[in-house]
């Protein structure tokens, strides 16, 4: 009796250490090289795997920067430039800075403005509903109201305004992840420079119709007039299939176009002082008297 | 027995009201707005400009490439703009818009009512009469027939079979001209068949519609054509669908991704032989069809059938037919299974318009979904034989090599799955979204196949 326990414990000891060198040897004979520095980058990330940055997940990307060995055209939007100058040490290369991007929600058909011209029944999805027909509203382009943005967004950013039907964006948790902007079927949500301490201006609206027909669809919507590209000094409004687009890399926030715009679809936020529309119109037209002047 | 196809399908309540409303003709309003896509494929491109005159039945658009159709003026009068216009679900198309000048038709059309029973010889002339007068299918999906009707190479048609089987709910204009214009659809089918190389034709007509089956089988034994025959079918949605219609009438099945040519078929609906016969036997271009004005909410009386012509406004011919009724909650274009939901009542009439459906809040009231349970019945009732309950899964979690392997490509959209889901599951919504995923998915391999097989072919050569 005493013998087979003892033998037991010798056979499976014996097992155990034989399998034991195996594995141990086919591990040092197998294993794959892998840089250290992908462990290390990862873990400089944030994390969510949100697939912002164009890979599958933070690994994906660590690896992607440790192969190129650069960060020419590698940035993650969530970590932002904090984060890229940490893997840029780990690299041991320049950090390539970009200004931090947040999602912005381009359409001001809220119940007010826009009023619904028929219910939809199916099933609540801006996919399903786009895929159906035009909408519940007299705007075929703006926002649809049911939230497949706010689904997408893994940082608990946007929610669904009950009074407005419009999404609403926490501009803190946003990370710029672009994750709203694929699920909108409609291309309203765009990703736009943060901007200085947040600020930005933006035209609130992508109604390619003519001016006669948006205005009957919505209060608020760009009706294509093009006065805000005319008084823009720096040259960064296009007017494009009736809609002002406001180029935030040329912007220079002077507000000039928010207070001349008729039906208030430019839109300034994050500004410190509320718009002094008065006062911007007296400048506006000082300037030109003094264009007009020179001409002469 | 009666035949019927044989796997899926379901039994709605038929509802055809207006089933004894003869056709009328609805007079002509102020202006037409037509579309440039009325049909599958290309829109057409329209070659009028703003301030010519125009005669009904004078060419306004050419097609916009293979698969498309010519266009013609509804109404003679003067064009007064060429400009996007909202269609039934509110997206932007271009309209020709034609102010009515009195009812003056182009030269050569014979608006009379004698039969011309002499059946053409000429295959390719007969054709390229059908292709110049716009003719398409008008079972719903509006395919130009010229091109079905010339099947490529290697393939022949071996059995013509003429829609009748009017599946959908409510919808009685093809059995009204089954009834009221038997001789002129049997005329039709023996161009057609004349055109296909003389194979045999075959009218499928549900039992639901007794009038039109007597109707029919009169014309035929009265007109004598060789090879013609009607077929009463079981009473079974979807039978008008292509693929159940040959599985109903050839006992043949259609594989996966095949067109009906692959098994010797070519299906035609009735509407569509009747334009054939009119554009063969008297020039008349496709600028009028029947449509029904009907519902559940819509007393017995006011219920139509008309005979409308393309570009007439949605509204008119609602406010001609008495107006909308009091408790319509849904406006449909089409049958209540397959139908489209009419978001913008200004649309115009298209060569594919079929109805004017007023339904009640009771009638289409969408019930709130419950948990899947796993029944199986949208498996029982798919007449496709595919899975409704897992494809609505696998669509959830964009699973799409999942879904291709399971066919979801070969859905027809008939509704079958929602129709019969008792936890009220909207299957349908998800999968069709799925569906042309899927589709352009598979789009995109097979172009990029075809490059890759260029380029190999190409290679070589240098």
């Amino acid at each position: 009796m005493d013998i087979t326990i003892i033998w037991t414990i010798v056979v499976i000891t014996l097992l155990g250490v034989t399998l034991a060198a195996v594995l141990f040897l086919v591990a040092r004979k197998f294993r794959v090289e892998e840089d250290p520095r992908i462990d290390e980058i990862e873990k400089l990330m944030p994390g969510a795997n949100c697939g912002g940055c164009g890979f599958a997940g933070c690994r994906a990307f660590a690896d992607s920067c440790v192969k190129a060995g650069n960060l020419d055209n590698n940035f993650c939007p969530v970590g932002g430039n904090e984060t890229m100058k940490q893997v840029a040490a780990v690299l041991g290369c320049a950090a390539v800075e970009q200004a931090p991007k947040v999602a912005v929600i381009r359409c001001n058909g809220s119940c007010a403005n826009r009023p619904k011209v028929n219910e939809y029944d199916g099933l609540a999805t801006c996919r399903v509903k786009a895929a159906l027909y035009s909408g519940d509203t007299g705007c075929a382009y703006g926002c649809l109201g049911c939230g497949d943005c706010v689904a997408a967004c893994e940082n608990d950013a946007l929610k669904m305004n009950p009074e407005t039907g419009l999404p609403e964006l926490d501009e803190e948790k946003c990370g710029a992840c672009g994750k709203c902007v694929k699920a909108c079927p409609k291309g309203v949500i765009e990703l736009r420079n943060k901007g200085p301490r947040g600020m930005r201006v933006y035209t609130s609206c992508v109604n390619k119709d003519k001016g006669p027909a948006v205005k009957k669809a919505c209060a608020a919507a760009c009706i294509g007039c093009g006065i805000c590209a005319k008084t823009c000094t720096h040259g960064a409004i296009v007017l494009e299939n009736n809609v002002a687009y406001i180029d935030y890399t040329k912007c220079k926030l002077c507000r000039e176009c928010e207070a001349l715009c008729p039906t208030g679809a430019i839109h300034g936020v994050n500004f410190p002082k509320p718009l002094d529309k008065d006062a911007i119109k007296a400048r506006i037209k000082a300037r030109n008297e003094k264009a007009k002047e020179v001409q002469e | 027995m009666m035949k019927t196809f044989k796997i899926g399908g379901v039994h709605p309540n038929d509802n055809k009201i207006s089933r004894n409303c003869a056709i009328e003709v609805l007079p002509l309003p102020q202006t037409v707005f037509i579309s440039m896509a009325q049909h599958l494929g290309a829109p057409a491109k329209p070659i009028v400009a703003v301030g010519d005159q125009v005669k009904a039945g004078q060419v306004i658009a050419e097609p916009g490439g293979f698969i498309s159709a010519y266009v013609h003026s509804s109404v003679s009068g003067t064009v007064k703009s060429v400009a996007p216009r909202k269609d039934l679900s509110g997206n932007l198309m271009t309209h020709v818009e034609i102010a009515v000048e009195g009812d003056e038709w182009a030269e050569g059309i014979d608006l009379s009512d004698t039969l011309v029973t002499e059946i053409p010889t000429d295959k390719a002339e007969t054709l390229k009469k059908i292709q110049m007068c716009g003719v398409v299918g008008l079972g719903g999906a509006t395919f130009p027939a010229h091109v079905k009707l010339n099947p490529a190479p290697g393939c022949k048609a071996e059995c013509l079979i003429l829609n009748g089987a009017e599946c959908e709910p409510f919808l009685t204009s093809d059995n009204r001209i089954m009834i009221e214009k038997s001789k002129e659809i049997v005329i039709g089918a023996a161009i057609m068949k004349m055109v296909l190389g003389g194979c045999p034709a075959v009218i499928g007509i549900e039992e639901n519609k007794p009038e039109a089956i007597s109707a029919m089988s009169k014309a035929v034994a009265e007109l004598g054509y060789e090879g013609i025959s009607v077929m009463k079918l079981k009473k079974k949605y979807p039978q008008g669908g292509e693929k159940q219609l040959i599985n109903a009438v050839m006992k043949r099945e259609v594989k996966s991704g095949g067109l009906p040519i692959s098994v010797g078929a070519v299906v035609q609906n009735v509407a569509t032989s009747l334009a054939v016969y009119e554009a063969v036997q008297k020039n008349k271009p496709l600028v009028t069809n029947t449509m029904t004005i009907t519902g559940d909410c819509l007393p017995v009386e006011k219920q139509h059938n008309y005979l409308f012509r393309i570009g007439m406004p949605l509204s008119y011919i609602a406010e001609y037919a008495g107006g909308i009724p009091e408790g319509a909650a849904k406006i449909v274009s089409g049958g209540p299974m397959m139908g489209k939901a009419i978001s913008n009542l200004d649309a115009c009439t298209v060569k594919g318009s079929s109805s004017l459906l007023y339904l009640s809040e009771a009638f289409t009231k969408r019930k709130e979904a419950s948990a899947c349970i796993r029944c199986g019945k949208c498996a029982d009732a798919c007449p496709m034989g595919l899975e409704p309950f897992l494809l609505n899964k696998l669509a959830k979690n964009a699973m799409m090599d999942e879904l291709e392997a399971r066919s979801i490509q070969d859905c027809i959209s008939c509704g079958c799955c929602q129709f019969t889901c008792p936890a009220n599951i909207p299957l349908l919504d998800t999968i069709n979204i799925a569906k042309g995923q899927v589709m352009g998915i598979m789009r995109a391999r097979a172009a990029a196949a075809k490059a890759a097989a260029e380029a190999a072919k190409a290679a070589p050569q240098k």
